[in-house]
């Protein structure tokens, strides 16, 4: 009965520290363990390092390319932490961030190239929000009106989701480009400037970092808020924890389930949308390539936290950045990256269950 | 020498101190009763004993042995088996499936697990069905499931925490007719509770616990049941009130058991119900409810509670009162039939309706239902009206705290502050904070209160009757629902009795109808 009382008012001076420490020895660890294996693979280790340094934060080219793609990582982690902070396990990160960027792709085509004061971007952006909202609110009605496990019906909702996408770029009635002879790929044509999120350093025009930044600043303070110290975050964690209790206290559990899954999926939907808009410009069919599994990752690390999210989207990123250069430019296969980054999930998560062990003593 | 020695122990959860040195022994062949109020270190004793938790310092030593189990498995290995106050059983398999659990053989044999039952069954007159799932068992049930569980293991030493708060009359009977008998062939029982009839049939000896201290050891041989009493609660107890007697299972002073209840009673329905024009607090018509099988649970039923009357819902559990207490609070739908609370139809209608209809639950499943453990006190008492205490949707968590601070000094919730986890509090504590929450309602009419007094001790249960009646003071009308028949007549002022999902009776609480009551219970003599 006391367990709860002991791990909340244990020496919290002592064992946020540790909370820290732990998770970036195992990280270094695990990168120690990474570069054994690019050794063995008779790379030379300085070439390797160098190309996964320079692709990291080599200029301030690479730093802002970094950011850019923990800004997708940290939306769609957030999403999840939104969720399941209600029990839910929203892990159709990749699905949602599909039609949220195949929608606003689709906006920006059709319509939005015209409107003024920055709304060229930010309609295109909502309107990917609102198609990945619907994505995740689809599976919230599934589970509130017909008890369907989310972890399925996210991830089957993921496997329509990409299709769908692949149509929408093999289409010409569709989002296709027209045949001309230089280019006959299955994509969208690029989209308009003023829809391109505008760079936020535009003078020096090197960094490529754009205002995508702040927004997903804006999303990280209001998740947190509303997780820690709304009624609706109260509302979540009840539903979370004793649905039953929830309902008899008045809480409208199903509509909250909705909301939680269409929330998460609303992150998820503008991390796609800002994906296109911020930095590839125009949409194919394989355009979000596994980040919202990632960003699923970085919000299961997060234990929850806002801040964990930033931390880990902003790890993630700059390690898929360094990882791409280092096959560019190293020749080391991707491959080897990808389990290096699977042995970092796994160092952090066990670090995780090492400090719960040791505060629950 | 001693089966288990006990010396020095103490345990500490964070800011709460449970246990504070303390030292017992129990004999191979004695059943030893552990006594005191919630809070009072009983139920950790217990955990600790079995393993659960580990003591911060203190001794104990078994069979001749140091004793110092890592976990569970050690003191079930040594021969030490527990049945905890909650049930540690797989809802959704079968008895024999759980019998079968935890069994330490690599195949297992279902004949073994049915010939063991069998045996039991038997030799103690613990009778389930082994093909029976566990969810659709009655609490009673499973608790019986539990105990099973624990003898199939042949066990040295019996630790049983509180297990005779969810059964009935004849059940506890035969229960410690298996203590008594356990005892008898060599085995150590140690025996949590607060009904000192139950001390009186079976043990051989009694450690009064207050406070986590031992207050006493007393051989029951010549024992005075009021000076345990005093010793478990530190004072002097209302001797003379009806309640109490029949909480803690001992006669009340011949006269006083009749007239002690009657004194405060407004005059009701028994009177003269002509006059009475009021709206009632709880109209039920014809209510059935048919489970997924399409049995009928609650069959036609049908009551009425006035304003400022108790009404008891007699029964043997596993007749209807769950099904009739899970509806009123709006968790289950009806199949048919009508409810009204003040007036106001409510047959389907959501939880926050029947809120708002003025209506305060008190459910049965205090875990389950009524709270959510790993919330704080705090936000347990307010998460139904968060909006009272948000801005632009932000909490403003210190005036929560403050509020609930009050809450709970008003309704005696005894915790060190407002947010500490519900779970932290003892049983009788959070249900002191469930009823401070559900009779803060505005514009109340109604309470229902569905076994609010099951698993708490003396103290508490005191505390909760004397709360239910000031409800009814106030001019609530209260359904009062309990598998405790003296409790009942000793607070209701009208008992409906209920068999097989249906109203079979209905009578005054005077004590003389006890056994006419008793007989409806079990499905004898209609009325």
């Amino acid at each position: 009965m006391g367990r709860t009382v002991g791990s909340k008012l244990g020496p919290l001076r002592a064992y946020l520290p540790l909370q820290i420490v732990v998770p970036v020895l195992a990280t270094v660890a695990a990168i120690a363990v990474g570069l054994v294996i690019i050794a063995s693979t008779g790379t030379p280790l300085e070439d390797a390092l160098s190309a996964f340094w320079d692709g990291m934060a080599g200029d301030i080219f690479n730093i802002g390319a970094s950011i850019n793609r923990a800004i997708s990582l940290g939306l769609v982690g957030l999403g999840f932490i939104f969720a399941n902070r209600a029990n839910l396990t929203n892990v159709g990160g990749e699905g949602q961030m599909a039609v949220g960027g195949m929608f606003a792709t689709a906006m920006a085509l059709h319509g939005a190239a015209g409107l003024p004061f920055g709304l060229a971007y930010l309609v295109p952006l909502a309107v990917g929000a609102l198609a990945g909202a619907v994505w995740g609110g689809f599976a919230g009605v599934l589970k509130a009106r017909r008890d369907t496990n989310e972890v399925i019906s996210t991830l089957l909702l993921t496997f329509i989701a990409l299709p769908l996408v692949y149509w929408s770029v093999q289409s010409f009635n569709l989002l296709r480009k027209p045949m001309s002879d230089v280019s006959s790929l299955p994509e969208s044509p690029e989209i308009p400037d003023t829809t391109k999120l505008p760079l936020l350093l535009p003078e020096d025009q090197t960094s490529p970092l754009h205002v995508g930044l702040p927004l997903a600043i804006l999303a990280v303070i209001v998740v947190a808020l509303i997780l820690q110290k709304s009624a609706f975050g109260l509302k979540l964690r009840a539903v979370g924890l004793n649905s039953i209790a929830a309902r008899r206290a008045g809480i409208r559990s199903g509509s909250l389930i909705i909301v939680a899954l269409a929330v998460s999926g609303a992150l998820g939907g503008l991390a796609g949308a800002i994906m296109i808009l911020g930095q590839q410009y125009y949409l194919t069919s394989s355009f979000s390539s596994g980040y919202g599994f990632d960003g699923l990752v970085v919000g299961l690390l997060s234990r929850g936290s806002a801040v964990g999210v930033v931390v880990g989207a902003l790890l993630f990123g700059f390690l898929r950045s360094g990882s791409i250069n280092m096959e560019i430019s190293a020749h080391v296969p991707a491959a080897v990256v990808l389990i290096c980054q699977g042995l970092i999930v796994i160092a952090i998560a066990a670090s995780a269950i090492l400090i719960d062990r040791r505060a629950r003593r | 020498m001693a089966l288990l020695e006990i010396t020095g122990l103490a345990k500490q959860f964070g800011p709460v101190v449970a246990l504070d040195g303390v030292s017992l022994t129990v004999e191979a062949g004695e059943v030893h009763c552990l006594l005191g109020e919630n809070g009072a270190g009983k139920s950790t004793l217990c955990n600790l004993i079995f393993g659960v938790h580990r003591p911060d310092a203190g001794a104990m030593a078994f069979a001749g042995r140091p004793f110092a189990p890592a976990g569970p498995a050690d003191a079930l290995r040594l021969g030490i088996a527990m049945v905890h106050q909650h049930f540690s059983l797989v809802p959704n398999m079968t008895v024999a499936e759980n019998l079968m659990l935890g069994r330490a053989d690599a195949v297992l044999r279902l004949g073994d697990a049915l010939a063991g039952l069998e045996r039991l069954a038997g030799e103690y007159g613990l009778r389930v069905d082994p093909h029976r799932v566990i969810e659709d068992l009655s609490v009673g049930e499973r608790q019986r499931v539990e105990i099973i569980k624990c003898l199939l293991g042949n066990p040295r030493l019996l630790v049983l925490d509180e297990p005779t708060a969810v059964l009935q009359h004849e059940e506890i009977d035969a229960l410690l007719g298996i203590c008594r008998r356990l005892a008898e062939n060599g085995k150590a029982v140690i025996l949590v509770t607060h009904k000192l009839a139950e001390i009186a049939k079976v043990a051989a000896r009694t450690t009064v616990l207050r406070q986590g201290r031992v207050v006493e050891t007393v051989s029951m041989a010549g024992a005075d049941m009021r000076a345990l009493v005093r010793s478990m609660v530190g004072r002097d107890v209302k001797s003379a009130d009806a309640v109490l007697a029949a909480t803690i299972g001992i006669e009340g002073d011949g006269g006083a058991a009749g007239t002690a209840p009657a004194a405060g009673k407004p005059v009701n329905g028994r009177a003269s119900p002509a006059q009475d024009t009021r709206v009632p607090a709880l109209t039920i018509e014809g209510l059935t409810y048919r489970d997924a099988d399409g049995v009928a649970r609650l069959d036609a039923v049908s009551l009425v509670v006035k304003p400022g009357e108790i009404v008891g819902v007699a029964g043997v559990e596993g007749n209807g009162q769950t099904e009739l207490g899970s509806i009123l609070a709006g968790l289950t739908g009806p199949t048919s039939g009508s409810i009204a609370i003040g007036g106001k139809a409510l047959a389907g209608a959501t939880p926050r309706e029947i809120t708002a209809a003025g209506a305060g639950i008190v459910p049965e499943d205090r875990h389950a239902v009524a709270m959510v453990p790993d919330l704080s006190i705090a936000e347990n008492l307010f998460l139904g009206m968060l909006s009272r205490f948000s801005r632009f949707g932000l909490l403003d968590r210190g005036r929560m705290s403050a509020s609930a601070a009050e809450l709970m000094r008003e309704f005696d919730v005894r915790a060190p502050g407002p947010d500490l986890p519900m779970s932290s509090l003892s049983g009788g504590n959070q249900q002191k904070a469930v009823l401070a929450r559900e009779l803060s309602l505005p514009n109340m009419v109604f309470l229902l209160a569905a076994q609010p007094t099951r698993g708490l001790d003396v103290g508490a249960v005191e505390a909760v009757y004397g709360r239910i009646r000031s409800a009814r003071e106030r001019g609530l009308g209260v359904l009062l629902i309990s598998s405790e028949l003296d409790e009942l007549i000793a607070v209701s002022d009208r008992i409906v009795v209920m068999y097989r999902g249906k109203v079979v009776g209905q009578m005054t609480s005077d004590p003389a109808n006890k056994e006419a009551i008793g007989a409806m219970m079990s499905g004898h003599g209609h009325v």
